[in-house]
């Protein structure tokens, strides 16, 4: 299959499937950018209505939590290691129950003091989990679940019961401000951070302490100072995650996080992020949480019984993990161990 | 290796607690004297009874996550299965169904689903964590898109009697539910020490590569395993069928953490190889007993969890540690 034509952007002596392969490697967004326009695509056929500015706002601010919950889960997988954060949801929960209970009824709820105070909480935290993990040398997925339970507890003794908050700006966050989705504010911020991000130096660190830890380590890269930055990262993110939910809920409420959990990490594998870690980011993370959120809008608009809703997103993330596999995508260095 | 008595007193404990869970025996034998000092009904047989019972459904659950942790997978398809299994029993026993007939149905529904799992993971060399989960959610879907989650069924009057804390086994006092996690814990451990089943699944989770030219077909032990996994989480659901009385959508929703908790209290490790079902029986009973104490001093529901999480911290650190960076150059 070596006949590529003259006219094709496949280079000459490259099989179509090993140039697909290296693209998809280079660009782990595409297949959930892909998915992303398809579903847009089949919410409007159904929906009409789903793509008039009106509604745009709204359906954005429903959207912007779990986007978050997916890219503040994303770094600690790129930093490898068997990198995961399962405290990202519960970190999540208590920034929103920081903001609600403690922070908006004692005047500190201005945005200008309340959200560097939440993140710098979130970024605590997460170092917190980093320290566990880089330093302490505790599996990744053993120490966050430590921390999610710790997280999970206080969350449940700030807020044992739902508090309503009264009107505040977080409100705007998850409609309008001055005609432009709030959500543009947070994720909009946050993936635009991204993209000067990926010009620094730390960030090539990140990939490289990802594919080969001992390799970076051995170059003279802190490893250690690396993952606790990446975990520190996650923290923060999963700061504004929170703020983004309170916008939604106007409330403090537990309930509400440990859905965000599971389908964090799902995001994150349908955005094409490697689990090993070296692989991925942030723009594929929040591509994958669109693309759970539209599939459930969309099973939703054709009147399918809410559990099929559930079935429906795990067969597109088996589907999608497994044709990810097939082209190379995921952990290239398992296949080469099976020879 | 002879022991170095040069070496400092930490290392040595850790080398001993690699070989036997010195640590968690001395954690149970604790915290139950602590519950049995300090709270009036905590050593009477009815309370000792609610927690064997108790600690069956965790261990049993915990029995399949052992196994795959130990093959160096994890499963997070657990309390999705488990709220199958339990949704399905109550619904198929309130239809007049014969037990056997149900069980059979589960449990053969439930090796199907493990071992695609086993097979999906292994084959493609995507992450257990993603495939169980996506799994899971299949599962879980499913079952209450087909019972819309509106499960009054019932079950056979025995059966709540086998998971009931007071029940007797041969005029001996024994939960007959501890009496089936007992024989499954002897049955678990025959197999994974006394038989090529338990060589190849060891040798799987040290290193597969090593195992793959020692002959052993580790596709063949990851689909096993995974298998062996959703079939535990199901008995487990169905006993939980028995426990609650209906089938309740949430239920198997703790066991997601719990189940991985009991495994690494109990001290098995997650990069696989290096455990044993009966430290997770260890682990479970340790969970057990501690938030029955918990509860018995009435903390609240979010101190367990705090303290919960600190105890794995606790526990992993004196064992379950990575090897520096330095030393894997």
């Amino acid at each position: 299959m070596t006949s590529a034509s003259s006219v094709s952007i496949v280079p000459p002596g490259v099989s179509v499937r090993a140039w697909l392969a290296s693209a998809a490697r280079e660009y782990t967004f595409v297949f959930s950018l892909v998915l992303t326009i398809a579903l847009v695509i089949a919410n409007t056929v159904v929906l009409p209505s789903f793509a008039s500015w009106s509604q745009i706002p709204g359906e954005l601010g429903t959207l912007a939590p779990f986007a978050l919950a997916a890219m503040a889960s994303t770094p600690a997988i790129l930093v490898g290691g068997g990198g995961i954060d399962l405290s990202i949801a519960p970190l999540m929960g208590l920034s929103n129950v920081v903001l609600v209970i403690a922070l908006l009824p004692h005047g500190l709820g201005n945005p200008a003091i309340a959200v560097p105070l939440l993140l710098l909480l979130g970024g605590l935290i997460g170092a917190i989990n980093g320290v566990l993990v880089a330093v302490l040398r505790y599996p990744p997925v053993i120490a966050t679940l430590a921390v999610y339970f710790v997280l999970g507890g206080i969350d449940l003794r700030l807020a044992p019961n739902p508090v309503n908050s009264y009107p505040h700006w977080t409100a705007e966050l998850a409609t309008s401000l001055w005609h432009v989705p709030g959500t543009v504010l947070t994720v909009g911020v946050v993936l635009l951070c991204w993209f000067f991000f990926r010009r620094t130096a730390y960030y090539g660190s990140l990939l490289a302490v990802g594919d080969d830890d001992v390799a970076a380590f051995s170059a003279g890269v802190d490893v250690a100072a690396v993952r606790i930055l990446a975990y520190a990262l996650g923290g923060v993110l999963a700061a504004v995650g929170g703020i983004a939910l309170t916008g939604t809920i106007q409330s403090a409420d537990i309930t509400v996080w440990p859905s965000f959990v599971l389908i964090a990490l799902a995001a994150v594998a349908l955005g094409g992020t490697a689990l090993g870690g070296g692989r991925g980011g942030f723009l594929g993370s929040a591509l994958g949480a669109t693309a759970v959120y539209l599939i459930q809008t969309l099973l939703a608009a054709l009147g399918v019984d809410v559990f099929y809703v559930q079935v429906a997103f795990g067969a597109v993330l088996l589907v999608a993990v497994v044709a990810g596999s097939q082209l190379g995508r995921t952990s290239p260095m398992w296949r080469e161990a099976r020879g | 290796m002879i022991a170095d008595y040069t070496r400092p007193l930490i290392a040595r404990t850790q080398e001993t607690q690699r070989r036997f869970p010195l640590l968690q025996i001395v954690a149970l034998i604790a915290l139950f004297l602590w519950g049995t000092l300090s709270l009036p009904a905590f050593a009477q047989r009815s309370s000792i009874d609610s927690m064997l019972v108790l600690a069956s459904f965790l261990g049993i659950a915990a029995a399949g996550q052992t196994v795959v942790i130990l093959i160096g997978g994890i499963d997070l398809s657990v309390p999705s299965i488990i709220t199958g299994g339990n949704l399905m029993t109550t619904l198929l026993g309130g239809k007049h169904w014969s037990f056997g007939a149900i069980v059979a149905v589960i449990l053969g529904t439930a090796a199907l689903v493990g071992a695609v799992n086993g097979y999906l993971a292994h084959h493609h060399g995507v992450p257990a964590l993603i495939i169980t989960l996506g799994s899971g959610s299949v599962v879980v879907g499913s079952v209450l898109a087909g019972t819309h989650a509106s499960v009054y069924g019932s079950v056979p009057g025995w059966f709540t009697r086998f998971v009931s804390p007071a029940s007797t086994v041969a005029g001996l006092h024994v939960p007959q539910v501890v009496v089936l996690w007992i024989v499954l814990t002897l049955v678990i451990g025959v197999v994974l020490h006394l038989t090529g089943i338990g060589r190849r699944l060891y040798a799987t989770g040290a290193n597969e590569r090593a195992a793959q030219l020692a002959l052993v077909r580790t596709e063949l032990v990851w689909v096993g395993a995974f298998a062996t996994s959703a079939v535990f989480s199901a008995i487990t659901g169905i006993l939980l069928g028995a426990w609650s009385g209906t089938g309740e959508q949430s239920i198997g929703d703790p066991y997601l953490f719990l189940s991985i908790a009991a495994v690494i209290v109990g001290g098995t490790s997650l990069i696989g190889a290096r455990g044993d079902y009966w430290r997770t029986v260890l682990g479970s009973l340790i969970l057990i007993v501690l938030t029955t104490n918990l509860v018995g001093h009435s903390y609240s529901e979010a101190t367990q969890q705090i303290v919960l999480g600190l105890i794995i911290l606790a526990v992993v650190g004196t064992y379950g540690r990575d090897r520096a960076l330095r030393d894997r150059i």
